[in-house]
């Protein structure tokens, strides 16, 4: 009785295995991103994650990416870190460790790429950033970080180009700055284009700061007002860009405002409104470029609204994924990193020609858009020298 | 000299935003004697709210606004009935009750991030940005308008808890809840008029809070500030809350001015912290004789 009992169970496993390896199923490859999902930078994630799927899709749907000769769909895990660093580091580890991931997409914040690297080297799992522009998450104390990579320019690049425009275009010669003492990219920002702006002849006569969750800023600016600045600095992103616009407005700040990559947005018009007419600022497209018309018809079809600036940027880093998975020829996160240090392709955003010794995409011309009726009017490529 | 005095009028501006939302944890301490943190997320709904009925319902201003604080304070006799009077039921122990408010502020937030989503939203913009100069001084509408409507609101309040015969019941609950009850007042209804007054005020605050900072899950979190202010000013007091406001914002707004922008809050709160070594009931803190 025993004897059957056992004999039964043995055979009961055998069908089981037998029909698991009879299935005919395409295998997949596991890609993670992360970003905020929730909080202030939700509308940046969302749109980052819907790319990824879209673009993952489209892919799936000729299918798959052929490496190594075999054929594997996509497939993106994505998971929420609230735009919060601690969060940012269990994701990571949730990614590399539970779901098996063989690359990282995102996420969009310098504050939140920064402290992931020891857990993708401990992995061994490369991660492309998407708007993180801070040195640091590279490049840490003179050495290339193994497995962070970026398919942005950097601060320092764009502070300077910045304060360059400042300078020589719109002729200021004092700038105020005001920024987010709290946050890696605005400090990284502020910090060079001081640093350009002085350089050129340039002076700061206000360099004020607030608190991320700060939605008053009129005591800084009452300040600043006071310094009489030719033009203000705001590296930061754009709900506050838009809270401080109006606010200074209302002190009567009539001053023109000047800032980064963090303004782009839908809100930042809909609720700067007057305030930041006739502002420029610093970005890494300009939006009627023709390059980028058929991937915001795409998403724009698919989902019902305009992609958001870091769309295009994702976009840019699943094209890099996938072109560093097929050259790798395999499945894995070492050998991705080894082919995403050699990357050239030919991105949306421009030519993404990574630098071995940074893993940043070198030579990227930013562009300067200036806010015209509502609208993102390109005034020049320029580049920083 | 000019600085000084537009960095007043700053001031007033941000203390009377956190006085309107300290009233509310002010009241609901001098009858239960535990600090409701639901408070915040009835104050993030009443933004809800006010923005729903501005831009859905194509609200006028007014009704939105009295849609606002009648919703709110709907939404804070729920709570009440909801999250505190099983646990009053229960005679449970005032930390359990702060645990339930907590919990019933995470729901809150959550709720809406769950269902309207978890991005922000700008009110239509009502009164016009233009600020009014006086000199070389610049006031905004919106703020005076704020002032005066949340001194007019705080004044009928006042009013209210003094000369009505509900105000009566009220003071009298605050000072000693059984033995009101053993005198024929119906505690019960008192507390849920209570929750019902901080809600309507909630719900004012919310909406001015929306239009001039845009609506958000976690409008919650900006509430703590407010609390602080209650407890500066003496908590369970309501000229103490509406005092403790003003003057944090008025610290708030000296210290970034004149100090460093960066350490706002660590000197800010240093002030503080002293003044609550010297008085620890706060400015206007009574012992338990005349609290409401």
């Amino acid at each position: 009785m025993r004897m059957r009992a056992l004999l039964c169970s043995l055979l009961i496993a055998a069908v089981a295995l037998v029909g698991c390896a009879g299935g005919q199923k395409v295998d997949t490859i596991k890609v993670g991103w992360f970003g905020a999902l929730t909080g202030d930078q939700a509308v940046w994630g969302e749109n980052e994650l819907n790319t990824v799927k879209m673009l993952f899709e489209e892919y799936n749907a000729k299918g798959g990416i052929e490496v190594g000769g075999k054929k594997y769909k996509l497939e993106v895990i994505g998971y929420d870190n609230k735009g919060d660093a601690q969060e940012a580091v269990n994701v990571t580890k949730r990614l590399t460790g539970q779901d098996k991931v063989v690359a990282i997409l995102g996420p969009n914040a310098s504050g939140n790429a920064i402290p992931i690297a020891p857990i993708l080297e401990a992995a061994k799992v490369p991660d492309i950033a998407t708007v993180a522009t801070n040195p640091k998450v590279t490049v840490m104390d003179g050495k290339v970080k193994p497995y962070n990579f970026r398919v942005c320019f950097i601060d320092p690049y764009q502070g300077a180009v910045a304060a360059g425009y400042a300078f020589d275009r719109l002729g200021a010669r004092k700038a105020a700055i005001l920024y987010d003492v709290s946050d890696d990219y605005s400090q990284g920002l502020r910090e060079f284009f001081k640093a350009s702006f002085t350089k050129k002849g340039g002076q700061i006569v206000a360099d004020e700061s607030f608190n991320a969750g700060d939605v008053d800023f009129r005591p800084q600016l009452a300040k600043i007002k006071a310094a009489n600045p030719d033009v203000i600095f705001m590296p930061y992103f754009f709900k506050e860009v838009a809270l401080s616009a109006n606010q200074a407005r209302e002190l009567g700040i009539t001053q023109v405002l000047l800032g980064g990559d963090g303004w782009p947005s839908e809100q930042l018009i809909s609720m700067g409104g007057k305030a930041v007419e006739g502002c420029y600022f610093v970005n890494h497209l300009d939006y009627a470029d023709p390059a980028v018309a058929d991937y915001k018809a795409r998403y724009k079809a698919k989902y019902g609204k305009d992609t958001e600036l870091n769309g295009f940027l994702v976009h840019d880093a699943v094209l890099m994924l996938v072109d560093a998975l097929k050259r790798a020829g395999k499945v894995d996160g070492e050998a991705v990193a080894k082919a995403l240090t050699t990357t050239d392709i030919q991105g949306i955003t421009g030519r993404i020609k990574i630098g071995a010794d940074t893993h940043n995409p070198e030579g990227k011309d930013a562009a300067i858009l200036k806010i015209v009726n509502g609208q993102y009017v390109f005034q020049e490529k320029y580049a920083a020298n | 000299m000019n600085q000084l005095l537009q960095q007043l009028v700053n001031g007033l501006s941000i203390g009377s935003v956190y006085a309107l939302m300290a009233v509310g944890y002010s009241l609901v301490y001098s009858i239960m004697n535990f600090s409701n943190f639901a408070h915040g997320g009835v104050i993030m709904l009443g933004a809800y709210f006010g923005f729903f009925g501005l831009t859905l319902l194509k609200l006028p201003f007014a009704a939105a606004f009295i849609l606002a604080s009648v919703g709110t304070a709907v939404l804070a006799t729920l709570i009440e009935r909801v999250a505190y009077k099983p646990l009053r039921d229960r005679k449970a122990p005032f930390l359990y009750f702060i645990i339930s408010a907590m919990g019933a502020s995470i729901l809150l937030e959550n709720v809406v991030i769950a269902t309207i989503g978890p991005t922000f939203r700008t009110y239509p913009e009502i009164f016009a940005r233009e600020p009014i100069a006086l000199g070389s001084l610049a006031i905004g509408r919106l703020d005076l308008i704020m002032f005066f409507v949340s001194a007019f609101c705080l004044a009928c309040l006042i009013l209210f808890i003094d000369k009505t015969r509900i105000g009566k019941a009220i003071q009298a609950s605050a000072y000693n809840m059984k033995a009101c009850a053993l005198m024929g007042v119906n505690t019960d209804l008192v507390v849920l008029i209570v929750f019902a007054l901080g809600g309507f005020l909630a719900g004012i605050a919310g909406v001015f809070f929306g239009m001039k900072y845009t609506v958000y899950p976690q409008i919650g979190n900006i509430t703590t500030k407010s609390f602080i202010a209650a407890v500066f000013g003496g908590l369970g007091s309501l000229p103490g809350a509406v005092i403790g406001s003003v003057l944090l914002g008025v610290i708030e707004t000296l210290v970034a001015g004149y100090l460093s922008s960066q350490f706002r809050d660590l000197i800010a709160f240093v002030i503080l912290i002293g003044v609550l070594i010297v008085r620890p009931t706060g400015i206007m803190g009574k012992t338990a004789e005349d609290k409401a």
